[in-house]
């Protein structure tokens, strides 16, 4: 309700600012100084907006977004001599050439998680800088290049300025909150909040992450040839200048970063700010405040200031604590058939209800799969298979490989050698959100949902493929909405919809995260420890809607150490030691295996009346020759629910 | 060939400093998880000091850094405990703004107090320079090359040897793990904090006599060192050694066969190359990080 009603009071803010902005200069034609001044800090504004889609939304910092400034200036300057026409009709130009560096810079620098993005955003400055100075021929180097002054009258110079500065402002602000409302824009908050677990619901993060860069240069480049018009002089070092990259990251840092106006209303301040500071204090201190303040913006008001005020206003007006109540999660709701996998799931799980037999075709092949840190070797020629329709359990003493395993069948890591194949197409090669697309799905050993976004923005941020139509549809539309809202009925936590996933308990995070990889619409679910960590209730819980799934024709590969969970609910049972599968087999007989127990309770331990059943020269015997020296390393500990 | 050899020599030269400079910034990186934008303007800082220092007393600016090492040690300990230390838990874009607010803080009160003009130290042997046949060896590069393999050195065997150096070097890999054991996590990143300023200490003050400075020359140099991190591959030390050296050489070379002008741009393509083929740079690696918390 909250959100709702502070929306359209932003954006009526916003729009009456407009207004009273554009009917300025026509009650005040003449005031040419406060003109400038506006028009500098709409300049600002719109640079620090732009920036905000890639270093805000997407959370990578780029610290020489001025540098597309500068290359718009140039290029418009350069191509309006050359041609012999007005700047203002080439400074689109700007905005292309903007456009194609970023492109270029962003898909050599973006393709890894990482920092090395602001490094390059650093150098870029400095590299346009001495290009701009040694390219003499294109450039005229330092000497700069002067434009002819603009064609109307002097009395008025300025309001063709400010008007084209308050437009490009205005676009850019509207193409900001087109992007912020569209899949894209929740996949670039996803990115910056956990960029592994983006890709792992379907999320291209490359391709998210260069779209952003490129989003957050055009406008930039094109008031980068307005601009050039405006001064009409232009020179390396201020086109391509390092005060004005900092302004742009102090104003969105100040406004606040990742808002949709925030980084609009720090332009204004910083903008203006500097303006009375240089006027009241003389330029050569303009550094060491603008470096104070973004030290003191840093320490003391990290968010910026309109989050800052909003949490201040949410404060005095807080809403009544509704406490997460765990009946409300016990009570089953219907369970929906998830999407594409339903129709042919339901008719299967008619002919065959449960308790998979080796009939069923293979879904998930894992063929002598490797994987070595330095000298460890996690995963040592692996093979696992898990066929359609069953339940399949990954057991096996902690650090003998399980996760691993699975961070290579997802791709969040590459194997060193081995296939994985997913219903007859090797995908040990593809990227992670590939084989979401594909319908692989997994969960996470410690739950890693979006802890600042709603429980539905969660649940409508998976990708389940890569198409453009829907990467730039609206973040929750309708159809999706209503998905969401099923699946979470489904897992019994409807109406937990709008809450912060962060302030959901451990089990219901787990719950939500289920339903959040059920919207990829996956033919195979991989549970990381589903039960670890919650309250034997929900365990319960969770194990029926697992059973639910799995009849409505969801595959699942789960690993837990819950015991009497996984024998109660999987079957087959495969058995993981020391990098490889030591055991496989229906749960019973797993049960009985001298090799598992061995390989989870040490070389010492006996089932009672093991003695009898199998006489301790079998147990030890065996054992020995498969996992020498296991029981220093597998503590007891890990024998029951943990 | 007596023009490669000589490009060559003096790329190694000039390779080890960088490779000082940009091993307290990756350092830093490698423990923290920081990126500290600050390290240019800590050269330029002591780079300052180190001049004042000279043209003051006439003490050797190299052999100034037997203090401005030390005392950047104590600056980067105070800094880190007081105004860094606020950001732990935080992201790393987080520190990487905290530290370019603080650049441009040192900058702008160089600005202020010692004036925005270009500045070197010029000892006696400034021009000077040894001989081995036909190439010479120009001795600041020399001596400063002689002083970053000492503090390089030096680094290495605290943290190989000393109990402090197992500390920050297993906080670099697992810090829960390491903080369970024992190690306190704030004390032992004030340490390497501290240890990775402390580089910038001989660091400035060679710099104040190879190349000459201004207030805003940090920009020049912490690209550069981030370059060769990058390069490298962040958080690792013989990575930061490969891409001193590869800038040391990429520098020379364009000098001696194309331009000086455009040898920091030749390096910022090498860069980009290698980006292109090796996303991590030379020496990274992907960790797994599904678990961490």
């Amino acid at each position: 309700m909250m959100l709702l009603r502070r929306v359209p009071r932003g954006h009526a803010a916003a729009g009456l600012v407009f207004v009273l902005l554009a009917i300025y200069p026509v009650f005040y034609p003449y005031a040419t100084y406060y003109q400038t001044v506006l028009l500098q800090a709409f300049l600002l504004s719109l640079q620090a907006v732009s920036w905000n889609i890639v270093s805000g939304y997407a959370g990578y910092v780029s610290l020489g977004h001025s540098a597309y400034l500068g290359l718009g200036s140039y290029t418009t300057a350069i191509l309006a001599l050359h041609w012999g026409v007005n700047p203002l009709l080439v400074a689109p130009l700007g905005g292309v050439t903007a456009v194609v560096i970023a492109l270029a810079l962003g898909v050599i620098v973006l393709r890894t998680r990482g920092h090395a993005f602001v490094i390059i955003t650093i150098a870029l400055l400095l590299a346009m800088q001495i290009v701009a100075t040694n390219w003499r021929s294109l450039t005229k180097g330092s000497d700069g290049i002067t434009l002819e002054l603009p064609t109307w009258s002097r009395d008025i110079q300025n309001v063709p300025f400010y008007y084209a500065f308050l437009l490009l402002l205005a676009l850019t602000v509207l193409f900001s909150a087109w992007i912020r409302r569209t899949k894209f824009g929740a996949g670039l908050v996803a990115i910056r909040e956990d960029e592994g677990k983006a890709s792992a619901i379907g999320v291209n993060t490359t391709r998210y992450k260069v779209l952003a860069y490129v989003a957050s240069t055009f406008f930039i480049g094109v008031a980068g040839g307005v601009y050039a018009y405006f001064l009409t002089f232009l020179n390396p070092v201020g086109a391509f200048s390092i005060l004005a990259s900092v302004m742009i990251v102090l104003a969105a840092l100040a406004g606040g970063r990742g808002t949709l106006y925030g980084p609009a209303v720090g332009g204004f301040i910083v903008s203006i700010g500097g303006e009375v500071a240089t006027v009241h204090g003389g330029s050569s201190s303009r550094v060491l405040i603008f470096g104070v303040a973004l030290t003191l913006v840093v320490l003391f008001m990290p968010s910026g200031l309109l989050p800052t005020v909003e949490g201040w206003w949410r404060r005095r007006h807080a809403e009544t604590t509704e406490y997460t109540d765990q009946a409300g999660a016990l009570a089953a709701g219907a369970v929906t058939a998830p999407g594409r996998a339903a129709a042919p799931a339901l008719a299967q799980a008619l002919l065959e209800p449960t308790g998979v037999e080796s009939a069923e075709p293979v879904l998930l092949d894992v063929r002598k799969v490797s994987k070595r840190f330095g000298g460890l070797v996690a995963v040592d020629g692996a093979d696992l298979t898990v066929r359609r329709g069953s339940i399949t359990a990954l057991i096996g003493p902690n650090g003998s490989g399980k996760t691993t395993l699975f961070n290579l069948v997802t791709g969040a890591m590459r194997a060193d050698s081995g296939e994985v194949w997913l219903d007859g197409r090797r995908i040990d090669t593809m990227a992670p959100w590939q084989r979401g697309h594909l319908g692989l799905a997994r969960t996470f050993q410690t739950t890693r949902l979006f802890k600042s976004m709603t429980v539905q923005q969660n649940l409508v941020a998976p990708l389940p493929d890569s198409g453009w139509r829907r990467m730039l549809a609206s973040a929750v539309s309708g159809s999706e909405a209503d998905r969401a809202r099923e699946l979470l009925d489904f897992v019994g936590l409807g109406r937990f919809a709008h809450r912060p996933a962060g302030s959901l308990s451990y089990g219901q995070q787990k719950l939500v995260e289920l339903a959040q990889v059920l919207m990829l619409e996956p033919r195979i679910v991989l549970l990381d420890e589903p039960a670890g960590g919650v309250n034997p209730s929900l365990v319960g819980r969770l194990g029926d809607i697992v059973r639910d799934l799995n009849r409505q024709g969801v595959t699942f590969l789960v690993v837990e150490h819950n015991i009497p969970m996984v024998l109660e609910l999987c079957d087959p049972v495969v058995v993981f030691s020391r990098g490889s599968s030591i055991a496989e087999g229906p749960p019973d007989r797993i049960r009985e295996d001298p090799l598992v127990l061995d390989a989870y309770l040490g070389d010492e331990w006996r089932p009672p009346g093991a003695e009898v059943a199998a006489g301790p020269d079998a147990v030890t015997g065996t054992s020995v020759e498969v996992t020498p020296g296991r029981s220093a390393a597998g503590p007891p500990a890990e024998r029951g629910s943990s | 060939m007596t023009e490669l050899l000589q490009a060559l020599i003096l790329g190694l030269l000039i390779g080890g400093v960088y490779a000082l400079m940009a091993s307290g910034l990756s350092l830093i990186f490698g423990v923290m998880n920081i990126i500290n934008v600050a390290q240019g303007a800590f050269l330029i800082l002591v780079a300052m000091f180190t001049w004042w220092l000279w043209k003051s007393t006439g003490v050797d600016p190299i052999l100034a850094s037997v203090v401005t090492t030390p005392l950047m040690f104590g600056f980067g300990w105070v800094l880190y405990r007081t105004v860094i230390s606020r950001i732990r838990g935080s992201s790393t874009s987080m520190s990487v703004l905290l530290t370019f607010g603080l650049a441009l803080t040192i900058e702008g009160a160089l600005n202020v107090t010692a004036g925005n003009k270009f500045r070197s130290a010029t000892p006696s042997y400034f021009e000077e320079s040894y001989h081995l046949g036909s190439i010479s060896l120009p001795k600041p590069q020399v001596y400063g090359f002689v002083a970053a393999v000492l503090v390089l050195s030096a680094l290495y065997v605290v943290l190989a040897h000393t109990w402090a150096g197992r500390a920050i070097r297993a906080s670099a890999q697992n810090p829960s793990g390491a903080a369970l054991v024992g190690v306190g996590a704030t004390s032992t990143a004030a340490l390497a904090f501290a240890l990775g300023t402390s580089t910038a200490g001989v660091g400035g003050s060679v710099l104040s006599v190879l190349y000459p400075f201004f207030p805003a020359s940090h920009y020049d140099w912490i690209s550069r060192l981030l370059g060769i991190i990058v390069l490298g591959g962040m958080g690792s030390l013989p990575g930061a050694l490969a891409g001193a050296l590869v800038l040391g050489l990429a520098e020379t070379l364009t000098a001696t066969y194309w331009s000086l002008r455009w040898s920091t741009l030749v390096f910022y393509l090498v860069i980009l190359v290698v980006l292109l083929f090796r996303p991590q740079g030379i020496f990274g690696t992907r960790l797994r990080e599904d678990v961490v918390a």
